[in-house]
């Protein structure tokens, strides 16, 4: 029988390597994917989240179990991010490429090259917009719509209340809409 | 309440589905019969949608072996001082804990700073300024003592004759006199 976040992170508190292994495997990839959305570039978001599991692995024992693990780890992940992205915005010519990079992969995902030039453009404008949001609203917009997490685990996450989080989410969604108005 | 501008900004939440069951009647009913509120709505799931297929399209399968053994190996791996430093500050400064630690040191600032209003008596740097400040000037044949005090705005200037100064006839005669003020 699978073991549950809970008793892993209790069996990791007594000193258990595997049990963390265990952690970072069923979390890896949805961490990952959490710091991509938010960085936009693989490599960063691949250290970055390694990164976030070593600094788990050494505050595991201050876990006390107020919230759930994911949330606590998404924590963690969130505010490295959000580092990351301010060390990012200092190193432009780095990141532009990346974005160029990542913009071809998804220009090879559409699978007809005529009809989906509109969608290309929106997804483009899209990514550049979400850029230009503040981390902050970045992290609510990427939490939400990737993770689909309700407010309160936001919340949790961003340390920031239920009203927070659904202003920021109203804001940032307008800032997408004014600027996408042209493709929607 | 139900106007299209206040159902417009309840959409998105109306869409998570973080609205009140009353709340969701509202918009999901406005929504149905306003052509413009539902063109709200498509916009915001279009935004959504092209959002995650976006970063589907941009993000590659991490395979978990070299993931793990590079965590392993941060976890094993001996921290230089500078690192653990940087951890520690990392760990101390975190967003909630900086956001209120700004305002109370400007509000103890500020309390230390009106500490006068509220202690007769006491000033702060009170001690600094009691004392008057001593410049000298040497000129030539005589020499000047500037005294100031900064609480009374009192400068005292004093001549007095320098021993080498016997060709200076005002120097002469204030020597014979003493200080003068």
């Amino acid at each position: 029988m699978e073991l549950t976040d809970s008793e892993l992170v209790q069996k990791c508190q007594a000193g258990e390597m595997s049990a963390f292994q265990e952690l970072v495997s069923r979390y890896h990839q949805k961490v990952y994917m959490v710091i991509l959305g938010l960085l936009r570039h693989r490599e960063d978001a691949l250290e970055v989240a390694q990164e976030t599991f070593f600094r788990a692995f050494r505050k595991i024992n201050s876990f006390q179990g107020g919230s759930s693990f994911y949330t606590w780890l998404y924590r963690i992940a969130v505010n490295m991010a959000i580092d990351a992205q301010r060390r990012q915005k200092r190193n432009p010519l780095d990141f532009r490429e990346n974005m160029d990079d990542l913009l071809e992969a998804q220009n090879e995902v559409a699978q007809d090259p005529f009809s989906d030039v509109h969608d290309r453009e929106l997804r483009e404008s899209l990514v550049k917009a979400i850029n230009e949001l503040t981390p902050e609203h970045k992290a609510v917009i990427v939490l939400r719509t990737i993770e689909g997490l309700s407010y309160k685990d936001i919340g949790e996450i961003l340390g920031c209340s239920e009203g927070t989080v659904m202003s920021r989410l109203h804001y940032a969604r307008k800032k997408l809409q004014d600027k996408l108005s042209a493709y929607l | 309440m139900n106007s299209c501008e206040n159902i417009r900004d309840s959409i998105g939440s109306w869409l998570d589905g973080e609205l009140s069951p009353s709340q969701s009647e509202a918009v999901q009913s406005h929504v149905a019969t306003c052509g413009a509120c539902a063109e709200t709505r498509r916009q915001l799931e279009k935004i959504d949608r092209t959002l995650k297929t976006s970063l589907d399209a941009e993000a590659v399968r991490v395979d978990f072996l070299p993931f793990w053994r590079e965590v392993q190996s941060r976890i094993n791996r001996k921290r230089s001082p500078i690192e653990q430093l940087v951890d520690w500050g990392r760990d101390i400064l975190t967003a909630p804990r900086v956001t209120w630690a700004i305002p109370a040191v400007i509000i103890v600032l500020i309390g230390i700073l009106s500490l006068d209003a509220y202690l007769p008596g006491w000033k702060f740097g009170a001690a600094r300024n009691s004392f008057a400040a001593v410049d000298s000037i040497d000129a030539h044949g005589s020499s000047v003592a500037l005294l100031r005090e900064n609480e009374t705005k009192t400068t005292v200037i004093w001549l007095y004759q320098d021993e080498e100064g016997e060709n200076d006839a005002a120097a002469d005669e204030s020597a014979k006199s003493g200080p003068t003020f």
